[in-house]
């Protein structure tokens, strides 16, 4: 009898022990989830064509949490810089970020069909996404999503902008594209557009990512006789495009216009091979820029021996988006941080640009460049032209309306 | 249209001899160490940056270097990892050099960042040159000469030196070659050098064409593999008339149907396999069955 009443007590006793350590343990992870680091999740290429852009993405945003102190909410912040080489593994790995590491809201997706895949995971796992490159408009269109976000002008926009200049270089148009939804939206637009410009088309070349040969497209190109070509090509099919084109003397003779191009394109093939009107987020050279983003350059340049490119930029403010609204949400719930980006207004330019409510789509113009004649410095390769549209009024008309978007926002 | 064919098809032979020079160092080792090396585009990849990084030190001369300069590489790396991988599992083989691909890359990046090297063609090769339907610049003439160059010197090398018959006969009969005297391992950490010297001396031709970049290397790679699927493994001959079949259908099918320019060089290798499953001239070899 005594032996079963020490039993029970000893059986007592570990019971409330472990009750005990488990209290502890459970307290002591719920503190370390309000005081510990707060981790965001980057996904950016680090491998394949697009490494380039993923290096100068990733910097942006690790500039932007380097710009605010390293710390939101007084906590400290830590990145988790994942991969996005194909739609398959992105999603993959957005899921990752999320399960493993735990991250409160992921920043990047730089291609649209990675970024499609992106967003069904954050939609289900209901974590914030802002993505920093991806142009297809059906993310912020009939595929919009409550958590999605998205820096980059849609590619109707960034083509309405461009087709005026193309219209001054002739009316029979040839389309290069990529052939995967960007490239299919470059096509859909222009081909919209081209009725109100008077143009025709001479010509059009889907062509698969990884090409790596351009010269039979050249000679198809070059037996269309077009006035102009539009393409689409992304990073390093871009590069090896335009040096291609020069390489077989099409340079100077055809002008070429696209959009969505990035720096590190031209800065890969050089001077002697860069030619063209392009469309672009930001331009580090641009005399409009906001001291914020000449603070940005400036600090951009020591740290890296470079200044930075438009996705350095669309890196930093996708980032510093994101902080700004956890600050002001004074929270890392989702719902909270959605909200507060729904609400999120940058008013250090002109006039101010924000995350439409009702689609997400970044309300802010490109910027349309020209190649200079002469190119003197290692990165300036470009002369500032215009906005693609100058007032508040005129920006949000050009980002279309509600009906034309398309886009159903979802209750939280 | 028929000028637009006769052009396209002049174009795809100039690309396809590309292709034959990057195919034709993965089938030699292939052939005479029965290692399939995936690392193969990285090693052209190497080339081109060598010849970029030489061209800023010393010039152009310079960069006819690049190649047994990877030549060398390729020995070392031979000499320490892919030695051990002799007449074990073709898949473990696969493993290895694809991890070693992946470190060559990172390194290449580590070392020359992760942006692109701008170089174009020497001045002397710019411009183009017209010949009725037909259009080509002047460096691809110059990259058909010195391919063709390539592939004749080696062909000589391997036929008629006592060095290329030790090669071959080392890759057929291994221990008879030992019984002769002769130093088998040195031959073999020779034959991956050559290979890896040939990926380079296709970087090194490739770099002007097209961007040089860190992941260049899968530009070269699975035509590379499709070639000498095509081929048969292993067969110079094969390699040949295979890059050059890669390199037509390529084009024909970018001026027809643009949009299946990627998949049509599989679709031509999975046509062939169909009909002659070891590939144009693949022949039967003893240690493979």
């Amino acid at each position: 009898m005594i032996g079963i009443q020490r039993d029970k007590r000893s059986f007592l006793r570990l019971v409330t022990g472990a009750a005990t350590m488990a209290t502890i343990g459970w307290a002591s992870a719920v503190a370390a989830e309000e005081t510990g680091p707060i981790r965001i999740g980057l996904i950016y290429s680090k491998q394949g064509p697009g490494a380039a852009i993923g290096e100068f993405l990733q910097r942006g945003s690790a500039l932007a949490v380097e710009q605010a102190g390293g710390k939101v909410l007084g906590r400290p912040i830590e990145l988790v810089w994942l991969d996005e080489p194909n739609p398959q593994v992105s999603q993959q790995n957005m899921q990752r970020l999320i399960d493993e590491n735990k991250v409160v809201a992921v920043v990047g997706g730089n291609y649209s069909s990675s970024a499609l895949a992106m967003m069904s995971v954050a939609n289900r796992e209901k974590i914030p996404l802002i993505l920093t490159g991806a142009a297809a408009r059906e993310i912020t269109g009939k595929e919009c999503s409550r958590y999605t976000f998205r820096t980059q002008a849609t590619v109707p926009v960034q083509i309405a902008g461009l087709m005026p200049y193309v219209a001054e270089l002739g009316k029979k148009i040839y389309f290069i594209t990529p052939s995967y939804a960007f490239g299919q939206d470059i096509l859909r637009s222009a081909r919209g557009m081209l009725p109100a410009i008077g143009g025709t088309e001479a010509g059009v070349d889907e062509v698969p990512v990884n090409t790596a040969d351009y010269s039979s497209y050249i000679l198809k190109i070059r037996q269309a006789k077009p006035d102009a070509v539009i393409g689409g090509l992304v990073g390093g099919d871009f590069s090896n495009f335009l040096k291609q084109w020069n390489e077989m003397g099409m340079k100077g003779k055809i002008p070429y216009a696209a959009v969505a191009v990035t720096d590190t394109d031209f800065w890969d093939v050089g001077p002697q091979a860069s030619t063209g009107i392009f469309i672009k987020p930001w331009y580090y050279n641009n005399p409009n820029n906001t001291p914020a983003e000449k603070k940005m350059t400036a600090d951009f340049v020591a740290k890296y021996g470079a200044p930075p490119s438009d996705k350095a930029w669309s890196g930093w403010i996708g980032m510093r988006a994101l902080l700004e609204s956890i600050e002001a949400a004074k929270s890392t719930k989702s719902a909270d941080i959605v909200t507060a980006l729904e609400t999120w207004k940058n008013t250090e330019g002109s006039f101010p640009f924000y995350f439409r409510s009702w689609d997400h789509q970044m309300v802010r113009p490109a910027v349309i460049v020209q190649v200079k004649r002469t190119i003197t410095d290692k990165w300036d390769f470009f002369d500032f032209l215009k906005n693609t549209s100058d007032t508040a009024a005129d920006t949000e008309k050009a980002f279309g309306t509600k009906d034309e978007i398309g886009c159903s926002m979802p209750a939280l | 249209m028929i000028d637009m064919i006769v052009s396209q098809i002049a174009n795809g032979l100039v690309l396809g001899f590309v292709y034959v020079l990057i195919a034709v160092g993965l089938s030699i080792t292939f052939g005479l160490l029965g290692v399939i090396n995936f690392a193969h585009g990285a090693f052209f990849a190497l080339g081109a940056y060598f010849a970029w990084q030489l061209f800023h030190w010393f010039g152009w001369a310079a960069v006819i270097f690049a190649p047994p300069l990877v030549g060398l590489v390729g020995m070392a790396v031979e000499a320490t990892i892919v030695r051990r991988l002799y007449g074990k599992e073709p898949l473990l083989s696969l493993i290895v050099t694809f991890a070693l691909a992946l470190l060559i890359e990172a390194i290449i990046r580590f070392t020359w960042g992760a942006d692109g090297k701008p170089f174009n063609a020497p001045a002397i090769f710019s411009g183009i040159v017209e010949f009725g339907p037909l259009l080509i610049t002047k460096y691809r003439v110059a990259v058909l000469g010195a391919t063709i160059a390539t592939l004749l010197g080696l062909w000589a090398f391997l036929a008629w030196t006592p060095y290329g018959r030790i090669l071959r006969a080392g890759s057929r009969d291994p221990e008879m070659v030992e019984l002769l005297g002769i130093n088998l391992p040195r031959v073999l950490t020779a034959a991956f050098g050559l290979g890896c010297a040939l990926a380079a001396t296709a970087g090194v031709l490739a770099a002007p064409l097209w961007a040089v970049s860190p992941s260049m290397s899968a530009n070269a790679v699975m035509p590379a593999f499709v070639v000498v699927a095509i081929g048969g493994l292993g067969s110079f001959r094969g390699a040949v008339v295979a890059g050059l079949a890669v390199g037509v259908v390529i084009s024909l099918t970018i001026q027809f149907k643009p949009e299946a320019a990627a998949a049509s060089m599989y679709v031509l290798m999975f046509a062939i396999m169909l009909l002659r499953p070891r590939g144009l001239f693949g022949e039967r070899w003893e240690r493979f069955e």
